[in-house]
């Protein structure tokens, strides 16, 4: 009953969210200056009746309410519009580039989780020893580097001076792998990028897993749990680490929505044809059906993002399902 | 129970990695077996928007354009003068009104389609027909278009002109483009398979990444000596320069000067400095109220002197040595040295120097003087003191830096500045409305000078206009500029041309800064062959025509013969390693989860 209620109300709150976001993106981008019909004529030097052209086009001349209704309804159909810059539906050109950024950071995620973790919960159940000392270190050092900066190291060391991989992009051009050759092809464009963004990443985890454990380590529970005679490894897995994962877990899920935008600057850097660039070059124009797009889509992973927090925290910790 | 199924799953885990490392060997040599192609591959930071030629605004787009399509009349290596495109030879009646074009026989569409006159009949009546923006002002002045007979073209014109010889207008075959509507053609992708005559096709795009384009053997201009041309793009500067020197790239183009300069002298690298239709200026409102009341633009700019007395005070070697780094040189006037036929350049009585005393001199004697001892001039008889405000472009940082150095030599002509960064979204809508003083942007002008002459004409002021952003005008000037339009010895229309550079120059409603380059960086151990547009110091691609494209080859390989290219290949460590890899992830995982299991069994609370 309890369980039933929590879920309905955290998906309820979710939609809500969801739909304030739509209007609210809408509004948004009109507030920004400037007339994008102006400004790709003056990258080309269009003449007058262009500008009418695209302005019509664009659907820029209709009165704002009107305007509105065009988006919700694009938004309904799922097409989202047509890009200003592309002249392609919306919904098209995200589609191509939305699976380079899952890959970048599903696996950049999985693994400064998994690092990350290992890290915190050694550090904490060896406090102050040369290796908790020596790892934190490093992770913090690589949390404080700007994702750009250790990019541009990283790729003139491995992939120009010494060629171990690729400076850019995600496949070979022109070469038409197929198979495992192109997997390969994919894995090796794919290592620099998601060692950055690994890289950046493991610090915050292995902290926020290492103090929480620590938080816990002085609790009765565990000294209840000694007394029983059980070996130290099992207190930690059992007792320790479950109840410390909690805030942990939150802060994965939190960021990946945010990972996902915020995977841009990885992006430039090594080319990687997802979405980060294609914001940046949205931005540019502006092309406010794409910026949409985009935003809605963001939202859409930190609002889902937040959703799986709650309900992993409802199944990992029973209490919450009761307030 | 649970535990030996567990126990099979490990055992599986490890059979599938041992098996994998057995087919190592076999899966590594992943080089094709094909034949080797000659590839040329180019990197760049910009990406291409449409291949659909009515839509695409950027660079990589017209560097499509301009390797899968044709124009009527070409622009020439030496000097970007009129050379034969599709049209073989041309001539005019005198009354400079019909205009008749011998079309080339015997060239074919990419699809193996016949092309003929009635297809560049099409593309320029579809043009006017439909008002395409891309391309309508090239052609407006015709009157009709139409092809007598397969390789014959007669254009009407409205008045005498000679804008059809340097239309920038690519040619659309009519098969294809006759099944789209008004509508239809707005979103065109013209992908896969966009059909032109060309000397190369595009045989694949993947956005955001790359394009590859095919030579095109039965190109009417000689058959490319590649196989294959590859664009492909880098979003940082640095990247492409690592690219370069790593070899995954042969060509880098559009580089930025410190990263330019980090690759002169390496090993293996070439570089050029092009020069480029290309300059920055920075812009005064010198007269905004006429069109629009309201403007708040600084009175003191439409006065001449003022804006004189800026361009005295502006050291622009000074900004080419250290914003360009040295790569460029000073400006002057509005149409670039690189289309030499019609530059002007002014003489010594009539050039502006940079000289702080004669800027003070010119204030104080037209009564700008400083009434209240702050350091700042007011309009004369004490009025509102010269302090203006300064647009800078937040996308370009150097117009940022450059502000700096203007803002201090200003100051020591009493006048002082108030310097405001914007994106370029609202710095267009500001100068369009008139709300400014002072701006710094720049032009990429067409070969033909009459778009960068027309920016300074009183029509195109707005909001009747669009291009004009000093609201300069000047009855003079608009006589000659309707002049050149309709003068049809050459020589004779470089005459009023120069004349109207040196009335702007002498106007000043801009301070030209400097005319920048293309900087350029190649693999000199690996290609050669590359033809300069124009001649002396051009750009070693240029993308006003194919021809660097079709003459570059491998060095050392014969002309058509095949050379070491090397760039098809895959960069990076073998599958062998990989799959090692992965299977040393998964076995780690598979043993921490049966010692746990087994550890669980062992120990119940």
């Amino acid at each position: 009953m309890g369980t039933r209620r929590y879920l309905v109300g955290k998906v309820a709150q979710a939609v809500l969210t969801l739909l304030f976001v739509l209007v609210f993106n809408f509004f948004l981008f009109r507030v920004i200056p400037g007339d994008p019909a102006q400004i790709l004529a003056r990258a080309k030097h269009l003449p007058r009746e262009a500008i009418v052209q695209l302005t019509e086009d664009f659907g820029l001349n209709e009165p704002l309410p009107k305007q509105f209704a065009l988006y919700v309804e694009d938004t309904v159909t799922g097409n989202l519009g047509i890009s200003y810059k592309f002249r392609r539906p919306v919904a098209d050109v995200i589609a191509s580039r939305v699976w380079p950024t899952v890959l970048l950071v599903g696996v950049a995620t999985l693994a400064a989780t998994a690092i990350g973790l290992l890290i915190g919960i050694y550090g904490a159940w060896r406090r102050g020893s040369k290796l908790d000392l020596g790892s934190l270190g490093v992770s913090l050092i690589f949390y404080a580097m700007p994702e750009f900066w250790l990019g541009i190291l990283l790729l003139m060391g491995l992939a120009a001076g010494l060629g171990w991989f690729p400076t850019g992009g995600i496949v070979t051009p022109g070469a038409g792998f197929t198979g495992i050759a192109a997997a390969t092809d994919v894995l090796n464009h794919l290592f620099l990028p998601a060692i950055t963004l690994t890289l950046a990443l493991i610090g915050e985890y292995a902290l926020i897993m290492r103090s929480s454990l620590l938080d816990v380590m002085g609790e009765d529970y565990l000294v209840t749990a000694r007394a029983k005679g059980l070996r130290e490894a099992l207190v930690l897995r059992r007792h320790a680490v479950r109840n410390a994962l909690l805030p942990t877990v939150t802060l994965v899920a939190l960021n990946l929505g945010f990972v996902v935008s915020g995977a841009i600057t990885v992006e430039l850097v090594f080319s990687w044809p997802g979405l980060g660039l294609l914001t940046a070059e949205a931005a540019g124009v502006p092309d406010f059906p794409l910026l949409q797009g985009l935003f809605l889509l963001f939202s859409v992973t930190v609002i889902l993002a937040n959703l799986a927090a709650d309900l992993i925290y409802g199944y990992l910790d029973p209490r919450v399902r009761r307030v | 129970m649970r535990r030996t199924k567990r126990g099979r799953l490990a055992a599986a885990v490890t059979a599938a990695a041992l098996l994998a490392g057995l087919f190592v060997p076999g899966a590594g040599a992943q080089t094709p077996a094909e034949e080797e192609r000659i590839v040329f591959t180019l990197g760049d930071d910009n990406d291409i928007d449409s291949m659909n030629p009515w839509v695409g605004v950027e660079a990589p787009a017209y560097l499509m354009y301009a390797l899968n399509y044709d124009l009527l009349v070409n622009f020439s290596l030496e000097d970007l003068s009129p050379a034969p495109g599709l049209a073989e030879s041309w001539e005019v009646s005198d009354d400079g009104l019909t205009w008749t074009f011998d079309i080339r026989e015997g060239v074919t569409w990419h699809d193996g389609e016949p092309f003929t006159a009635h297809d560049v009949a099409y593309t320029f009546n579809r043009i006017l027909e439909e008002r395409q923006g891309c391309c309508i002002d090239y052609i407006r002045q015709a009157e009709t278009v139409e092809a007598t007979d397969d390789t014959t073209l007669v254009i009407q014109a409205r008045r005498p002109t000679v804008q059809f010889l340097t239309a920038y207008v690519y040619i659309l075959p009519e098969h294809i483009w006759s099944e789209l509507d008004e509508e239809e053609v707005k979103t065109f992708e013209n992908y896969p398979n966009p059909v032109g005559t060309g000397a190369f096709q595009v045989v694949e795009w993947e956005e955001g990444q790359f394009f590859r384009m095919e030579a095109n053997p039965d190109y009417w201009g000689g058959a490319p000596n590649v196989d294959e041309v590859i664009y492909r793009i880098y979003q940082n500067e640095d990247a492409l320069a690592q690219a370069l020197l790593a070899g995954e790239i042969d060509f880098a183009d559009t580089l930025g000067a410190g990263v330019f300069d980090s690759l002169v002298g390496q090993e293996n690298i070439a570089t050029n400095e092009a020069s480029i239709p290309s300059f920055e200026e920075i812009g005064f409102n010198a007269g905004a109220d006429e069109n629009y009341p309201n403007s708040d633009g600084h009175p003191a700019l439409k006065d001449v002197t003022v804006r004189r007395a800026i361009a005295h005070a502006i050291d622009k070697q000074t900004i080419v040595d250290r914003i360009l780094l040295g790569h460029g040189t000073i400006g002057s006037t509005i149409v670039p040295p690189v289309t030499d036929f019609y530059h002007y350049e002014p003489t010594p009585e009539e050039t502006i120097p940079f000289d702080i005393a004669e800027a003070n001199r010119l204030l104080d004697e037209a009564g700008y003087e400083d009434t209240d001892g702050d350091g700042v001039r007011e309009m004369p008889g004490g009025g509102e003191p010269l302090h203006f405000r300064y647009f800078v472009r937040n996308e370009e940082n150097s117009t940022v830096t450059t502000s700096e150095f203007v803002t201090d030599w200003l100051s020591q002509i009493g006048i002082s500045t108030d310097v405001r960064g914007m994106s370029d979204t609202r710095l267009t809508n500001v100068i369009y409305d008139g709300n400014y003083d002072m701006f710094h942007w720049g032009w990429f002008p067409d070969a033909d000078p009459d778009f960068i002459l027309s920016v300074m004409t009183c029509g195109q002021r707005p909001p009747d206009g669009v291009w004009s952003d000093s609201f300069y005008c000047n009855d003079e000037y608009d006589a000659m500029y309707e002049e050149q339009q309709t003068t049809l010895d050459l020589e004779q229309r470089a005459e009023i041309v120069k004349e109207m550079q040196r009335i702007v120059y002498e106007d000043a409603p801009y301070v030209v800064l400097f005319y920048d380059r293309n900087l350029q960086a190649y693999r000199e151990d690996r290609w050669t062959g590359f033809i300069q547009q124009p001649a002396e110091n051009g750009d070693l691609l240029a993308a006003y025509g194919p021809y660097s494209y079709i003459s570059i080859r491998p060095k050392g390989a014969e002309e058509g013969g095949t050379g070491e290219t090397g760039t098809t290949s895959s960069t990076g460590v073998p599958t062998a390693v990989w799959l090692g890899g992965i299977g040393l992830v998964l076995a780690a995982i598979v043993v921490w989860l049966l010692l746990r299991r087994r550890a669980g069994v062992e120990e119940r609370e």
